[in-house]
């Protein structure tokens, strides 16, 4: 059921189509940067850059590899963004599986942007730290508006070398394991990234080398301190429910007893 | 027959007597004291004013952050309305406590000693508490110093609470960026901690200060800053004699 995209970065030649597709089809405007002496452009991630091609520059042994990689939301299943958000503006579709984001209930806390241990959601560039008004910037939709009318998503659409595949989440996986089998004679190191991090990812990735020389993390995990904090918050509510229904309770018995003591002592 | 009439006669006086307590806080608090009326002070106009500025800024402190707080309400705080006031209302509070210790400097750290101080006699007003806060009996409560056993567990946690509130707001609001996602995280923890904790305590102080019948002078000497000698007998014995013996 779930959809998913297969990103084969040893297929991707860094022509950066995809991240132009996505302006496009999304309508962000193109950002002014500055050179700095790298063809990654531009530097981050941000509110109008919802994905970007990773340029490295890999040496081993005195050989030298040009590796890229496509960066954008991972869409997991266990999503921290959608664990912390207190507004319910970051969500799980309950089908296809994507984190899809509402920027009309995001209040702007970003929290998201604190707890997603990818980094991917980035504030609004007119937000203020200072006041705090400003919202989350946005992020991959996962072309949900595509895909609900059964198109591929566009960056999948435009990639000349089929290195971004869309498709059943499952079928997916098996075709990936393949490749990766095919690129263990070459790159020993060779690897499929996402299928069991953060209970499984929507964008999954064929890796030639370990994650972490593609930026990613080895073991992504929930952050901790939000699961902790979802405990907190039920617990907080049901101790102050607790603290107020009790403290009336009390005021009340013991102005029954008070009162009742006077009369009986009155009547005597 | 007649005995369970009486009982149930009394429940009902209660509960509309609480009722008319929590209405009566309200209007009490535009001014029903008289400050020509004799009595003995029990707290300073500044440390009154302070007082209410900070209560009211905590109030909206609180109830922006519960927003926040309970999962689901956030859309509430649109266009993030509630942070800006969260914000503002830090912004004051931390000018008005630094004018406040600033000025009175001598008066703040003996409310910090105040709190800081625990003696074997706290263990007696423990040990008298269940019957005192739910039945009403004062007979086995010990002679008290100038804030009870009970308001000093207050006082210790709002310095406490506060401090941490502080402390991981601090980090929250401008080391955003700077620090670690795991700093900010267990920031963000804590200021809920401290929120859960210092939320429960602060109804607990509304009820017991404003509404309990055993504190029925409390308010009044929070809004006039005096108490009748009689309730300052009854209530703070300890502290009764050492002011009478001073004057």
């Amino acid at each position: 059921m779930a959809k998913a995209m297969l990103i084969d970065v040893t297929k991707c030649i860094g022509c950066r189509a995809c991240q132009v597709a996505c302006k496009q089809w999304n309508e962000l405007p193109a950002e002014e940067t500055t050179n700095r002496g790298t063809y990654e452009n531009p530097p981050d991630l941000s509110a109008d850059t919802w994905t970007k091609i990773i340029f490295k520059e890999y040496g081993n042994d005195g050989t030298f590899r040009w590796l890229f990689r496509k960066e954008q939301c991972m869409h997991c299943t266990d999503a921290a963004c959608v664990n912390v958000c207190p507004a319910g503006a970051l969500k799980r579709h309950p089908t296809l599986g994507f984190v899809v984001y509402n920027e009309h209930r995001c209040t702007g806390c970003g929290y998201c942007v604190e707890f997603c241990p990818f980094h991917i959601p980035k504030m609004d560039p007119h937000h203020s730290r200072l006041l705090g008004y400003g919202i989350m910037g946005g992020k991959c939709t996962f072309c949900a508006d595509r895909v609900s009318n059964g198109l591929e998503p566009a960056c999948a659409k435009t990639c000349p070398t089929g290195a971004i595949k869309f498709g059943e989440r499952d079928d997916l996986i098996i075709e990936g394991k393949q490749r990766v089998e095919i690129l263990r004679d070459t790159y020993p190191n060779a690897n499929f990234y996402g299928e069991h991090e953060m209970g499984g990812l929507h964008m999954m990735y064929v890796l030639d080398e370990r994650p972490e020389v593609y930026d990613l993390p080895e073991n992504p995990e929930m952050p901790a301190a939000a699961t902790a904090l979802s405990v907190a918050e039920w617990t907080g509510i049901g101790l102050g429910l607790l603290a107020g229904a009790g403290m009336f309770a009390a005021a009340i018995i013991a102005r029954a007893r008070i009162i009742a003591e006077e009369k009986k002592n009155g009547g005597d | 027959m007649e005995e369970t009439e009486k009982k149930q006669k009394s429940l009902w006086d209660s509960i509309f007597g609480t009722i008319g307590e929590v209405i009566g806080t309200f209007i009490n608090i535009f001014g029903f004291d008289d400050p020509g009326r004799p009595g003995v002070l029990r707290f300073s106009l500044p440390a009154r004013t302070l007082h209410w500025v900070v209560a009211v800024l905590i109030i909206l402190l609180g109830l922006t952050g519960l927003i926040i707080f309970v999962p689901g309400w956030g859309v509430a705080g649109l266009s993030g309305w509630t942070r800006i006031i969260h914000r503002l209302c830090v912004y004051c509070l931390t000018v008005a406590l630094v004018i406040y210790f600033v000025s009175y400097r001598k008066s703040c750290l003996e409310y910090l000693k105040e709190s800081f101080t625990w003696t074997r006699a706290d263990y007696g007003w423990v040990k008298a508490a269940v019957d005192y806060y739910l039945g009403g009996d004062e007979s086995k409560m010990p002679p008290q110093g100038h804030i009870n056993t009970g308001q000093k567990i207050w006082q210790l946690i709002t310095i406490l609470c506060g401090v941490t509130m502080f402390v991981t707001g601090f980090i929250m609001l401008f080391l955003k960026g700077f620090v670690a996602p795991g700093v900010f995280q267990w920031a963000l923890f804590t200021h809920a901690l401290a929120f859960i904790i210092g939320g429960c305590m602060l109804i607990v102080h509304f009820v017991l200060s404003a509404i309990h019948p055993t504190m029925h002078e409390s308010l009044r000497s929070m809004i006039g800053g005096k108490i009748s000698v009689e309730y300052a007998k009854s209530h703070y014995a300890k502290w009764y004699e050492e002011i009478s013996k001073g004057s």
